[in-house]
């Protein structure tokens, strides 16, 4: 029962792209931060939706704390670092949403369903396959982090942020080196996977899981386009 | 039905641990179970690749020949094509499934030809169904244990229902209930009538499984047996011809007199959680320089999350931890202990052999690397790329740089999986060496190597030890009972 609920809660693949080119746009061309920190309020109910309740909280979170520096900032005495914390922060308030927005994607897109749809909007395969060969990458690095950093503990080479700072080449090339030979060689086993069952088929796609715009997907595109178009022409607020 | 007519290949990357096959004459009928066996390299893979369409397809080199599945020719169907009568089950089931929940991941493949929604659901039922795998649906697969994970594999070769289902090396990764439960698969697919070839180094779960069993050397189908002839092949026989046991009830531990000095290390009381999770509890042991201890214990019982304890990598934990009767504290495990991995490119990072051995060393000993490579036959690719040597190399590289390091407590995971005879032995070879100056844990699955090589078994069961046994012969029964459930 309870699966069948989170099926019914879940976005249209094709969607979830159209809303996150929204989401670069609004996040690029806002006018001032109130817009941004509208967006993100957007997102999280976006999110919320996705069922990322706990996605959504630590997000606006993180955000709440990058304004609260901003505050602090302007109350610096104006120089060199008070400019350079600046400029940062801004190009992190126009970074975050988009990454946020990123993040409940990959977190929520299966990878049949993002194949399916994609088919159905008629994207070529040659791009599609990539793009989905990526987001089922993406969990193996976790895993193999995992296993690279027992073996640099047991180097005594030291696999955290001190560590990086304090021997920067040398993490790097720990770090580097066996991700890039596991990432060659899961590239080459997911292929032979996925051509050994049939990935190159011309056939049409199916999927076990209806794959359709609902009247949420709509609604969704609608109220992030909104914002957008009354941001560009309506307000200077 | 797949026909092989005078087919050689060979691949066109040198750097490749195969070497291809040659002249290869073979008619496997349809509803047929065949057994390819031999060691490393002898082209049992190669035979597969050949009958899948990976070779010509994905794998570039010279063939010569054709090589036909139902009639059609591989090298002029597409892939696509062929999937739909040929399905492949490989060896690793980290990088074999293309979605990342299991649902999905079954049905792949049938989504991939169109097969209409109704279908593919009844089917997906069906496939739940005979093979046992309720309990699964809806899982996320990164957070199955290997056994499931290789099931998973299985199902979605099975939901596509092809009429020849190719294995290779499934095994590998197995503990003994998992190979159990293969094994009824294996018979499922014999009961529908389909046709199944299967390589394999491990051979006592499937020879009398197999109508034939196809013997490669070198790229040659060298011998080929029935199942009664191949049984009764004798162990100086089998031996020479590289292969790994075919009975297990002969599989004995030799004479050894067990008397160590026990006490170096001391384990009290540990109990070891992961997020707040109790794992494992009340864990008491102690060992001593000269034991090799194998660790058993079914997949996702705890037996790594111990040995990373003992090396000082997982820190959740309460209890003692003695070394010499003083505190041995996380990070002087960390220091003293190595663990070479199951996958051990994790732990490789240098440019070169030697480079690698005194990596993150402040004052390498130029003569003592040296002495080292010399020891574990490496010196001749002293100069060599880590990436470019074969796995037998990358393992004794891993054990070359914690000899370098003076460790003293090692840890080996599953250090023999996917393993012929002769490399098996080896390793077996190698411990014993090793065992000299350290304290050594090797957690395996493999019963013919606990018995040759570890003085002592621990078993993990439900989060504690539930067998601290010798292996000798008087313990025989126990390990065996314990080992093979």
């Amino acid at each position: 029962m309870k699966r069948r609920a989170r099926n019914e809660s879940r976005f249209d693949s094709r969607c979830k792209i159209i809303l996150l080119i929204l989401t670069v746009f609004t996040a690029t061309q806002a006018p001032s931060l109130s817009f941004l920190c509208g967006l993100m309020l957007l997102i999280a109910l976006f999110s919320l939706f996705c069922g990322k309740g706990k996605a959504a909280c630590v997000n606006l979170l993180v955000f709440t704390a990058l304004y609260a520096i901003r505050t602090l900032a302007l109350q610096m005495r104006p120089g060199g670092l008070q400019t350079m914390i600046l400029s940062w922060l801004s190009l992190m308030y126009q970074v975050y949403p988009c990454g946020f927005m990123a993040g409940i994607i990959l977190s929520t897109t299966k990878i049949n369903e993002f194949l399916t749809a994609m088919t159905k909007a008629h994207v070529s395969p040659q791009i599609t396959i990539p793009m989905a060969v990526m987001l089922r990458y993406l969990p193996t690095i976790r895993e193999d982090w995992h296993f690279i950093k027992d073996a640099m503990r047991m180097r005594s080479i030291s696999p955290t942020l001190w560590g990086f700072l304090t021997k920067p080449a040398l993490t790097v090339e720990c770090l580097y080196t066996p991700l890039l030979i596991s990432a060659s060689r899961a590239a080459d086993e997911l292929t032979i996977a996925a051509v050994t069952r049939g990935v190159e088929s011309p056939n049409r796609r199916s999927c076990l899981v209806q794959v359709h715009c609902t009247i949420r997907d709509y609604m969704a595109i609608l109220i992030f386009a909104t914002y957008f178009i009354a941001m560009k022409f309506g307000g200077t607020a | 039905m797949i026909q092989f007519k005078d087919v050689s290949f060979s691949y066109s990357d040198e750097t490749a641990m195969h070497n291809g096959v040659q002249n290869i004459n073979l008619t496997i009928r349809k509803g047929e179970c065949v057994l390819l066996c031999g060691s490393s390299g002898c082209g049992k893979t190669t035979l597969l690749k050949l009958m899948n369409g990976l070779i010509p397809h994905y794998f570039q080199g010279r063939l010569s020949g054709s090589v036909y599945i139902e009639g059609h020719k591989t090298a002029d169907t597409p892939m696509h094509a062929l999937s739909k009568f040929v399905g492949t089950v490989f060896q690793n089931p980290k990088t074999q499934f293309f979605n990342v929940d299991v649902d999905s991941e079954i049905v792949f493949g049938a989504e991939n030809h169109g097969v209409l929604q109704s279908t593919l659901k009844s089917r997906f039922d069906q496939t739940l169904h005979t093979l046992h795998l309720e309990d699964l649906q809806g899982r996320n697969i990164f957070e199955l244990s290997g056994g499931e994970k290789q099931k998973v594999a299985f199902a979605s070769v099975y939901h596509m229902n092809p009429d020849i289902y190719l294995l290779d090396e499934p095994s590998s990764n197995l503990d003994a209930a998992a190979i159990k439960d293969l094994r009824a698969y294996l018979y499922q697919l014999k009961s529908e009538g389909k046709t199944v070839v299967i390589a394999e180094h491990r051979l006592y779960y499937c020879w009398d499984f197999a109508d034939r069993i196809l013997y490669l050397n070198n790229g040659r189908i060298e011998n080929v047996f029935s199942s009664d002839a191949f049984q009764s092949l004798s162990n100086v026989q089998r031996i020479k011809m590289g292969l790994r046991t075919i009975h297990l009830e002969d599989v004995l531990p030799p004479e050894r007199d067990i008397s160590y000095e026990k006490n170096l290390l001391q384990v009290k009381q540990l109990t070891v959680s992961r997020k707040k999770q109790s794992i494992l509890t009340d864990i008491s042991f102690s060992a001593g320089i000269g034991e090799i201890i194998g660790v058993t214990g079914k997949n996702g019982t705890g037996k790594t999350t111990l040995l990373r304890t003992l090396c000082g990598l997982h820190t959740e934990y309460t209890g003692t931890l003695l070394w010499n009767a003083q505190p041995f504290k996380d990070k002087q495990r960390c220091k003293r202990s190595y663990m070479v991995m199951q996958d051990v490119n994790y732990q490789l990072f240098a440019e070169s052999v030697e480079a690698e051995c005194g990596f993150g060393l402040p004052n390498a000993d130029q003569q003592r690397i040296e002495q080292t490579l010399c020891k574990l036959e490496l010196d001749q690719l002293k100069d060599r790329h880590p990436n470019t040597l074969s796995g037998g190399q990358k393992q004794r590289l891993a054990v070359a740089v914690s000899m370098v390091c003076e460790k003293e407590v090692l840890v080996f995971d599953e250090p023999t999986s996917g393993l012929d005879y002769k490399s098996m032995e080896q390793v077996s070879g190698l411990l014993q060496m090793l065992a000299q100056h350290a304290v050594i844990f090797v957690v395996t699955h493999d019963y013919e190597f606990l018995c040759k090589t570890c003085t002592r078994m621990i078993q993990l069961e439900d989060g504690a030890i539930s067998m601290d046994l010798p292996v000798c012969q008087e313990t025989e029964a126990q390990l065996r009972k314990g080992i093979l459930l």
